[in-house]
């Protein structure tokens, strides 16, 4: 609903404007959803003027049909596939992250979800030298583990600087912050970053989002529903119009018989494109979990992969799994 | 592919893409540049540089009556709500005057924090230290101790050692810098009632006398001064909440308490399940209650700079049959702290793993508490046991720890 405001058309003066509201016309939808002759009896106007001005007001703001085509080259120029930098998890995501949608990792406490943000973070500041904004509302967020991250990865410490200096950080922890960083990067914040230096932008992880969202909805209070989808809706938003990568992190609850569901209900369900389920692996050793597919438009669900948290900290060659890791320190019980 | 003659596609994003024919009678003079005949390209490169996402009315922090009465009076945008006085909008929308100034200003304002970089982040860990347990290979594991900023979780069957460990970490703060420690104070909030003044006393000697044996210069031995019993004593708030209203209100409170005392470095709050284990007539009240108690604790600790220590109990979990331990509380709490500590029996030995961390591999590390408190396991293979050792045992531990 668009107000009617002067100068929104030549023709339409603050004249005709009084006289509209007179006969209750305010909007752009009430002067097109009514009568014209009936009208320009009313307000005293002359039929060609109104009519000429219902034109433009329709020209102005009606949605405008795509053809196919058309909506094929967008996608084939505006679209990248971002690779998570572990080969499993790639396997999962069709090749990657794909911009322009939302992707949703759940899990339960210390299943990894964090370190998966990490490690994308560190992949996509490093070896593919974009810039990452990373929402943190959980309070995990560890530069230091980001940096021994990179320590494998590279041991040039200017490259290590400059890759930190690629991702920006946010740490907030009620859902009206959120709303305001997100317009915020959305109204012109984004072309501020990329301005700093270091590439565009184009991955924006939230960690998680069902921490500032979840104490909202149930119980007496009605706002819950509207605020989740108004989140859902700003990142929807930034995915398409800035061609960005959007990461979320989801918590579960336990369905009746056990197991494991993504959290925020079914209303949140159908906002991520993709929806990927860890696991810790029981009785394996301490860096591996299971990643489920559980949403997928693109290739088959429940597909399971079995990766190692340890992936982004393996020294460069490949030594990943069990044995040495250059990264995460392990401590044996023997340790004198 | 025969498309329509377009110029070149720039790689840029469009919000409406382009279309060539128009089947409009004649229209008015040009109304808008992007509708004019400069053709498509002129259109894109207008909608280019206007790409931003605007705010609906409906995602502002005001009241859902004053969002209700906004949107039904066509102000669907923030940008509908610009240039305009507050006067106009209460007449246009039927807010009273002080509602419309509430909401020009939430419009106006609110485009979020400046983002800060990893690199500024790191820099500002580095500044803080971590709080030591007195247990070298705990510390090890954790990287230096429990650390300031993020919300600590242990968790333990009772009679394990968590609140020893909460007296010993409420001792280790205090530790001046020049050793190494925080110098900070403690607020320790009691829902249980196994604070033990004792208990702490005979801590904070032993911590006394492991660091006046350490004071090697002049400014160590300066700072011994004030570090005493008495001083450690004075250091600590206590609070006792005896249900979980009061425990919120205790929280609720708190920033204008820290805003008093810039040197609190450390909260602790034994135990967090406690009172929140007799709610269960309503549990989805639980759960937001819990949600929004995590949420509190992680915006103190990384707004004030605290490391925060909660202790939770261990509950039994069905899992294929199967009866595990888990720590209680669900998984709705298990989001909340970063870091998650689990004390435990095994046979004869203590052992401490490490659940939950975000910069640290998940470990095993033995401990025992002697009458001094937590220290590391002896390396004999002596079953360890919570009597208190004999005199020449008490001076080879403490040799041992040397450093922190």
């Amino acid at each position: 609903m668009v107000v009617l405001l002067a100068g929104m058309c030549p023709g339409l003066d603050e004249d005709l404007l009084r006289s509209l509201r007179a006969a209750d016309i305010r909007t752009v939808e009430d002067l097109v959803s009514s009568d014209i002759e009936d009208l320009a009896q009313k307000c005293s106007v002359s039929y060609k003027a109104l009519f000429a001005i219902r034109r433009v007001l329709l020209a102005q703001h009606t949605a405008f049909p795509v053809s196919g085509a058309d909506l094929y080259e967008e996608l084939l120029s505006s679209t990248a596939i971002l690779s998570t930098g572990n080969p499993s998890l790639d396997k999962l995501l069709d090749s990657g992250l794909y911009t322009g949608e939302i992707t949703e990792l759940t899990g339960g406490p210390g299943s990894g979800k964090s370190q998966v943000c990490f490690g994308v973070a560190v992949h996509i500041a490093y070896r593919l030298k974009q810039s990452v904004i990373y929402i943190d509302t959980t309070g995990g967020l560890t530069a230091s583990r980001l940096l021994q991250m990179l320590q494998t990865e590279t041991n040039n410490a200017d490259e290590q600087m400059e890759a930190l200096q690629r991702i920006h950080t946010f740490r907030l922890f009620d859902v009206c912050a959120l709303l305001d960083c997100l317009y915020g990067l959305g109204g012109g914040g984004l072309h501020k970053v990329c301005v700093g230096g270091g590439g565009s932008v184009k991955a924006l992880i939230v960690d998680s989002v069902s921490a500032v969202i979840a104490p909202l909805l149930g119980g007496k209070q009605n706002e819950g529903m509207s605020l989740m989808m108004e989140v859902a809706a700003a990142l929807k938003t930034m995915a398409k119009d800035f061609s960005v990568a959007v990461l979320v992190t989801n918590h579960v609850t336990r369905s009746g018989s056990g197991e494991a569901q993504p959290g925020l209900g079914v209303s949140w369900s159908h906002v991520p494109r993709t929806r990927i389920l860890l696991e810790r692996v029981e009785s394996a050793a301490s860096g591996r979990r299971s990643a489920t597919l559980i949403k997928s438009s693109r290739q088959a669900c429940l597909i399971k992969e079995d990766f190692d948290l340890q992936w982004w900290s393996r020294a460069e060659g490949g030594r990943g799994g069990g044995g040495e890791t250059s990264g995460k320190r392990k401590l044996d019980e023997t340790d004198p | 592919m025969n498309l329509p003659d377009q110029p070149a596609a720039d790689h840029v994003l469009i919000n409406k893409p382009m279309w060539t024919h128009m089947e409009l009678p004649s229209r008015p003079t040009d109304v808008t540049k992007a509708a004019t005949g400069s053709g498509s390209a002129g259109r894109k490169r207008a909608a280019v540089s206007a790409v931003r996402m605007r705010r609906p009315v409906s995602s502002l922090s005001l009241s859902s009556s004053v969002k209700g009465k906004l949107v039904r009076a066509g102000f669907q945008f923030t940008t509908d709500l610009q240039d305009l006085n507050p006067e106009h909008l209460s007449a246009e929308a039927g807010v009273s005057q002080q509602e419309a100034l509430e909401a020009l200003q939430a419009a106006s304002s609110g485009h979020g924090v400046a983002p800060v970089t990893a690199l500024e982040l790191l820099q500002k860990e580095e500044e803080f230290r971590s709080i030591v347990t007195f247990c070298s290979q705990l510390d090890e594991a954790l990287g230096g101790g429990v650390p300031v900023g993020k919300v600590t979780e242990i968790c333990g069957a009772p009679g394990v050692g968590k609140t020893q460990l909460c007296l010993q970490l409420a001792v280790d703060v205090q530790v001046p810098a020049v050793f190494g420690g925080l110098g900070g104070q403690v607020l320790f909030v009691d829902t249980e009632g196994g604070f033990q003044v004792q208990r702490l006393v005979d801590l904070a000697g032993a911590a006394v006398r492991h660091c006046s044996l350490l004071a090697e210069d002049e400014e160590q031995r300066v700072a011994m001064t004030t570090f005493t019993v008495e001083s450690i004593l004075s250091n600590i708030f206590l609070v006792r909440c005896r249900d979980y209203v009061e425990l919120l209100a205790e929280l609720h409170l708190l920033p204008g308490f820290l805003s008093d005392r810039p040197r609190l470095r450390l909260l602790v709050i034994d135990s967090v399940a406690f009172p929140f284990l007799r709610l269960h007539d309503d549990l989805s009240q639980r759960t937001r209650l819990l949600q929004s108690l995590g949420l509190r604790l992680i915006a103190v600790a990384t707004g004030h700079n605290i490391a925060v220590v909660t202790t939770n109990h261990m509950t039994t979990r069905l899992r294929g049959g199967q009866a595990q331990l888990a720590p209680a509380l669900g998984d709705v709490w298990g989001h909340a702290p970063s870091i998650r500590l689990l004390l435990r029996w095994e046979e004869s030995r203590r052992l401490a793993s490490i659940l939950k961390s975000p910069g640290h591999m998940d470990a095993s590390v033995q401990y025992q508490i002697t009458c001094q408190g937590f220290r590391d396991a002896d390396q004999s293979e002596r079953p360890q046991s919570k009597r208190p050792r004999t005199q020449t045992d008490q001076s080879a531990s403490s040799r041992k720890n040397t450093g922190m």
